[in-house]
């Protein structure tokens, strides 16, 4: 490899983040990545937004626990979507909480998420928006186009569209197996490998 | 390598052309990363909040945001209209800006098109809507996300406006609550956003 090939388009971490140098991360000292997650041109990560109310933490607020946006392993975050915390009236004042994303979690183009939980194996797809304070359990496909709507719990292996969201289906048996994002991470970055067909 | 060493290249680039002439009231919180361009006036009102990458154009008209707005990132006002509708072409050539009322939220994404676009007092324009050139929201509207608004399309009062299109009327009579819990959120945006009006001025 010559060596001015140097300056790639992402920038890849020693826990094999990928991260676009054209992500827009915003606040990054409250954004946690768990590795091997990828995040893509235009992206947008509101890590500003962080909790401001006091919580009565009785292990003595531990240095960086104040996160506002957390995010599991084998993560995607396609081109354009945008993560933000969720804000409330909590207590008497207005805060923002954390937004917390499982393993495994891919993000269509376009998508804005507000929940407050996105669980492991979950897919949205592209220009979904999911609304403040949802949860999101585990093994969850968001179908594209979807809107769902603030609070909104929805529970493992449903198959959720619409505007407002309804779950619409289950995940077949066996279906799991296509959350598997291991051999997208491998197929983005600076030398890509092609997806196996 | 030292690429964490290379933060700034995160930051934008300067928008092109001059400035656009703004009048900021002195309270305003508005983010570095906002992009403001155009040639009118952009107008923004006491203790509003513009978040990053919020975009402002006022190259069709002026631009005009109320008292305790909440802009937040990706929107887009003052965007050229996409298309005229057939019956009424004239409307592409209606001069005129973006006005937004006071204590009104554009939430992520949100695109009002230029031309005498009026958003009403207290309504909330929901993540990635489309508000067309001339339409006229009325006071405390609510669009669900994803919602459309044609050009020229005058909404009533207290509509919301949710499902792909279908309306009904809030009757909820909660004004003055989400005009506190409004206040409330600028007041915590004051301190995580840092402003800077000056960059603009």
């Amino acid at each position: 490899m010559s060596r001015k090939q140097v300056k790639g388009e992402y920038i890849e971490t020693d826990t094999g983040n990928k991260v676009a140098r054209k992500a827009i991360l915003i606040g990054t000292q409250h954004i946690m990545l768990g590795g091997k997650t990828v995040i893509q041109a235009e992206a947008m990560i509101r890590g500003d937004l962080a909790r401001t109310a006091q919580v009565p933490s009785s292990s003595g607020a531990a240095p960086g626990s104040n996160t506002a946006v957390a995010i599991g392993r084998y993560c995607f975050l396609s081109k354009g979507c945008c993560l933000r915390p969720p804000g409330r009236i909590y207590k008497g004042s207005f805060t923002y909480l954390p937004l917390r994303l499982g393993d495994h979690v891919f993000i269509g183009e376009g998508t804005v998420v507000q929940a407050a939980t996105v669980g492991s194996h979950v897919h949205i797809g592209q220009k979904v928006v999911v609304g403040e304070f949802a949860i999101i359990k585990d093994y969850v496909r968001v179908l594209d186009g979807s809107v769902i709507p603030a609070n909104m719990v929805i529970p493992s292996f449903s198959i959720v569209a619409g505007q407002p969201a309804r779950i619409v289906g289950e995940v077949p048996e066996g279906g799991h197996e296509a959350f598997e994002l291991r051999e997208l991470y491998k197929s983005v970055g600076n030398n890509p490998q092609p997806l196996p067909v | 390598m030292s690429s964490s060493n290379k933060r700034q290249s995160v930051l934008p680039r300067m928008p092109a052309g001059p400035k656009a002439p703004v009048n900021f009231s002195s309270s305003i919180t508005i983010a570095d990363s906002a992009l403001l361009a155009g040639k009118h006036t952009i107008n923004i009102g006491s203790e509003s909040v513009v978040h990053p990458r919020a975009r402002l154009d006022s190259a069709l008209g002026r631009i005009t945001i109320g008292r305790r707005c909440v802009v937040h990132e990706r929107t887009s006002l003052g965007a050229a209209p996409a298309s005229a509708p057939a019956s009424d072409p004239t409307i592409l050539n209606t001069q005129g800006g973006v006005t937004i009322g006071d204590y009104a939220t554009l939430e992520v994404g949100a695109v009002v098109e230029a031309g005498g676009t009026v958003v009403g007092e207290g309504c909330v324009v929901g993540i990635g809507c489309r508000i067309g050139s001339g339409a006229k929201l009325g006071k405390h509207c609510t669009l669900t996300p994803l919602s459309e608004i044609q050009p020229g399309e005058e909404v009533p009062d207290f509509t919301v406006v949710y499902s792909n299109g279908t309306r009904r009327l809030d009757r909820r009579g909660i004004t003055e609550l989400k005009h506190k819990a409004q206040a409330r959120q600028i007041e915590v945006l004051k301190r995580l956003i840092p402003s800077n009006p000056t960059k603009f001025q």
